[in-house]
């Protein structure tokens, strides 16, 4: 019961004390330009991250997200001299439309999410490989500037991306908590029969939740490219690991229904200490996935709700 | 032989078992009668291990036990009957009765199918079953697959050295009158090898067969009576712990329905495999009762009025609009609520708040643009709290962690809010205590009496009896009589039970 109480407060305590600990091993982490540097540069993450949330909300995963975001880095730097920042808009297209299509297959053919999401992760990553002519791609640099110079500005100390991070958790939480929508999706991952039960569209929430996560997908895409000045089909490789981690440890179980998007942020920020860790313990880039494997696993026990899988895991 | 000794145990928001002292004799046959949600099943659970008890202790012969599985029950000479039958159909009946004990025929790794053939018949012919054993399990009638769950507990006998206890739940639901005589001939005659542990809604049956009866009601023994001084009357008066009078089920305050134009009309509806050519219909004010054992197609018919189910022929119409799209969306539009028996599966969100769980429904009507209007929400919610006197702290208040009653009454609320006129109500009272019973009783009335028209599949007899204007018997899928049942004119259950069974 008292376990129960606390646990939807792991998240943080977890964040806080994992501040505490790598900022007594090393002060230097606590000092505030480096840290802003370092939540910059896990924007794209989140927003990937972000997108998951709402696929796992409702009980099911994304898995195509990495390859969405791959497609985009190439969709961007191909379409970027033709279209300016209009590019911004196709990308954030090309991810929704992957995402609905991965929801369509899940409700209508009966397809699980995990599958679905694989398979059309694979059709992204062709669809990569086709664009790019299995090249690594570069943005021209004036174009990039033209476009999105503005992204690696800041207001008032505040970086540009990190605004638009900030403005996406926002939409994201209001989407979440003040909409018929959210409120659906709350009702899909917590109780799926009694939504039905209720007359609610439980496919179209659910189509329209994989397409979200699409979408976050393409946004972070959008941002890997322009970051990096070009686009391939491996350049967000490495992604989708932490960006399930992230939405883990934040306390969205794979089970869905509780947790949320300012959860997730907080699983960013769990994901981002550790990994800052890691390269204080000189634990190198190879071995980084392997210890959040092993962090994924354990934010899965921790998280999931044994009561909802009736005893039955396949 | 084998006791309880004050076993107490709860879930969140029930006190399921309170100190239930509970005995059985060598070769003594017991009998356990309760209204459904009296604990009967929980005492079972405890029993053969699936659940272990908060308080109190178990004993067999004197020595403590504490069971975590069934299978450390069962190597204790604990066997369970169960009444959803735990046989797996694809598989040979021999496999079944040895399943999980395969090890005594393996040699060098290798089953010897013909040992275990072998073994298989001694089983059978304990239950005096001719049956070949390597047959597959999906081909044996209902009948004689519970005589082979029988035979499968029965291997307990060879396997352990302890006294055996068997556990019969609700046996005879379905089974015809001749095999539920030879069914008890059978336990009769077994009761030299094992005791038995009857559990039956079925007062006569259990009168019959038992030589003590355990009378439970609302998780405590009320009474233990010995078999043979047993009255039928009696035992019903305690299990329902007063008299099953007009009063309870509020016949006073049932009024004549209005005979316009119907609500529903079904007009020789089929769903393949579930009912055929029904036909009724359902007016303003009118409780309308589908009768009939379990699986006898009634709760298929709430299905299809609702949605969940497509006819394959036949018209429904509702409202005088014949209805061509059957989802539960279209269902919800047309203005009808469903009061599903899972109520903690269909009925409720767990994990969503109490005004959440009542606009699921209507969220078109508490939102604009898509953005739902919070407090309109639960301005709605504090007043239906209100007047359907729903016990919680607080609309913000998780439904998980309301009692049955009150969840029921939430999802009664999401429907009445959203101003259904057709309620259907599938087991309404399952599960629950007989304060919560009346209170439900109640709404049924208030309901007729604001002309909504009621479909309902009751928990018992008496309870469809005392709550409906029209009584349709169902059988196997198919109409058999209606009966009309306006106050002082009611069929008594057994002139249902005639066209059930």
């Amino acid at each position: 019961m008292t376990l129960e109480r606390i646990k939807p407060h792991f998240p943080w305590m977890t964040l806080v004390a994992l501040v505490c600990v790598v900022g007594a091993a090393n002060p230097a982490f606590l000092d505030p330009p480096g840290l802003l540097s370092l939540t910059t540069d896990i924007v794209p993450l989140f927003i990937m991250a972000l997108g998951m949330t709402f696929a796992i909300y409702i009980g099911g995963i994304d898995l195509s997200a990495q390859q969405v975001a791959n497609m985009v880095t190439v969709v961007a730097t191909v379409y970027l001299s033709r279209f300016g920042l209009g590019v911004a808009a196709i990308c954030v297209l090309a991810g929704f439309l992957v995402g609905a299509a991965s929801g369509f297959v899940t409700t209508r053919l009966y397809v699980p999410s995990f599958v679905s999401t694989l398979a059309m992760g694979f059709v992204a990553l062709s669809a990569a490989k086709f664009l790019s002519g299995q090249r690594a791609l570069s943005m021209d640099v004036t174009e990039r500037n033209a476009s999105f110079g503005w992204m690696f500005d800041s207001t008032v100390g505040v970086p540009h991306q990190l605004a638009i991070a900030i403005t996406l958790l926002a939409a994201a939480w209001f989407l979440q908590t003040r909409t018929r929508f959210g409120r659906a999706l709350k009702a899909v991952g917590s109780g799926e029969l009694a939504a039905v039960a209720s007359g609610l569209n439980v496919n179209r929430v659910k189509i329209l939740a994989f397409a979200i996560s699409g979408a976050f997908a393409g946004i972070a895409g959008l941002l890997f490219s322009v970051k990096l000045s070009g686009g391939d089909a491996h350049l967000a490789n490495g992604f989708l690991l932490l960006a399930i981690v992230a939405v883990l440890v934040g306390g969205t179980p794979l089970t869905g229904g509780v947790g949320g998007v300012i959860n997730t942020a907080i699983g960013t920020l769990i994901v981002m200490v550790i990994r800052a860790a890691m390269i204080y313990l000189e634990i190198g880039a190879t071995q980084q996935q392997m210890v959040f494997g092993i962090v994924l696993i354990v934010a899965i026990a921790l998280t999931i709700d044994r009561s909802k899988l009736s005893g039955v895991v396949k | 032989m084998f006791a309880l000794n004050k076993v107490d145990k709860r879930f969140p928001g029930v006190h399921a078992l309170k100190a239930v002292d509970f005995e059985v004799g060598q070769g003594e046959i017991v009998g356990l009668v309760g209204e459904n949600g009296a604990g009967k099943s929980t005492l079972m659970k405890i029993i053969y291990g699936a659940y272990q008890p908060d308080g109190g202790t178990i004993t067999i012969n004197g020595a403590t036990m504490r069971f975590q599985t069934p299978r450390q029950a069962m190597n204790h000479g604990i066997g369970m009957v169960f009444q959803e039958q735990s046989l797996i159909t694809n598989l040979t009946v021999m496999e079944n009765i040895f399943l999980g004990f395969e090890r005594q025929f393996v040699r060098f790794g290798i089953v010897d199918w013909k040992a275990m053939a072998k073994a298989a018949c001694h089983q059978l012919a304990k239950v005096r079953l001719d049956i070949d054993p390597a047959t597959v399990t999906s081909r044996l009638s209902f009948a004689q697959r519970q005589l082979v769950e029988l035979a499968k507990v029965l291997t307990l006998e060879e396997r352990i050295d302890d006294d055996l206890v068997i556990l019969l739940d609700e046996p005879t639901s379905v089974l015809a009158k001749e095999e539920v005589e030879l069914l008890f001939r059978l336990v009769r005659d077994l009761a030299r090898r094992a005791s038995f542990i009857f559990v039956s809604h079925r007062i006569d049956e259990v009168l019959e067969l038992s030589d003590r009866i355990y009378v439970m009601k609302d998780g405590a023994v009320v009474d233990v009576v010995a078999g043979d001084e047993a009255d039928v009357d009696d035992i019903q008066h305690k299990m329902v712990g007063r008299d099953i009078d007009k009063e309870y089920y509020r016949e006073q305050k049932q009024a004549p329905y209005v005979g316009e134009e119907p609500l529903i009309r079904f007009e020789d509806v089929c769903v393949d495999g579930h009912y055929r050519d029904i036909s009724f219909d359902l007016h303003r004010g009118e409780v309308l009762c589908l009768v009939g054992t379990e699986g006898s197609g009634r709760e298929a018919i709430l299905r299809t009025i609702f949605g969940l189910e497509t006819p394959t022929s036949g018209a429904v119409t509702i409202r005088g609009k014949r209805v061509t799209r059957f989802t539960a969306m279209a269902g919800v539009a047309q203005g009808i609520g469903y009061v599903p028996r899972e109520r903690k599966v269909e009925g409720i969100v767990n994990g969503m708040n109490v005004h959440e769980n009542m606009t699921l429904s209507q969220l078109d009507r508490f939102s604009d643009l898509g953005v739902l209007r919070i407090a309109d929400e639960r301005e709605m919610a504090r007043d239906w709290v209100e007047r359907l006197a729903i016990k919680t702290p607080s609309v913000r208040k998780d439904c998980g962690g309301l009692s049955g009653g009150n969840q029921q009454k939430v999802v009664l609320a999401k429907w009445r809010s959203g101003g259904s006129d057709i309620i259907l109500l599938d087991h309404p009272t399952r599960g629950l205590d007989i304060g919560a019973k009346e209170d439900v009783y109640e709404m049924v009335r208030d309901m007729n009496g604001a002309g909504i028209g009621i479909v309902l599949v009751a928990d018992t007899l008496e309870e469809a009896i005392g709550l409906s204007h029209t009584i349709i018997v169902i059988k196997d899928g198919e109409f058999q009589k209606r009966f009309d049942g306006m106050p002082g004119a009611k069929p008594s259950p057994y002139d249902l039970v005639h066209h059930m069974i």
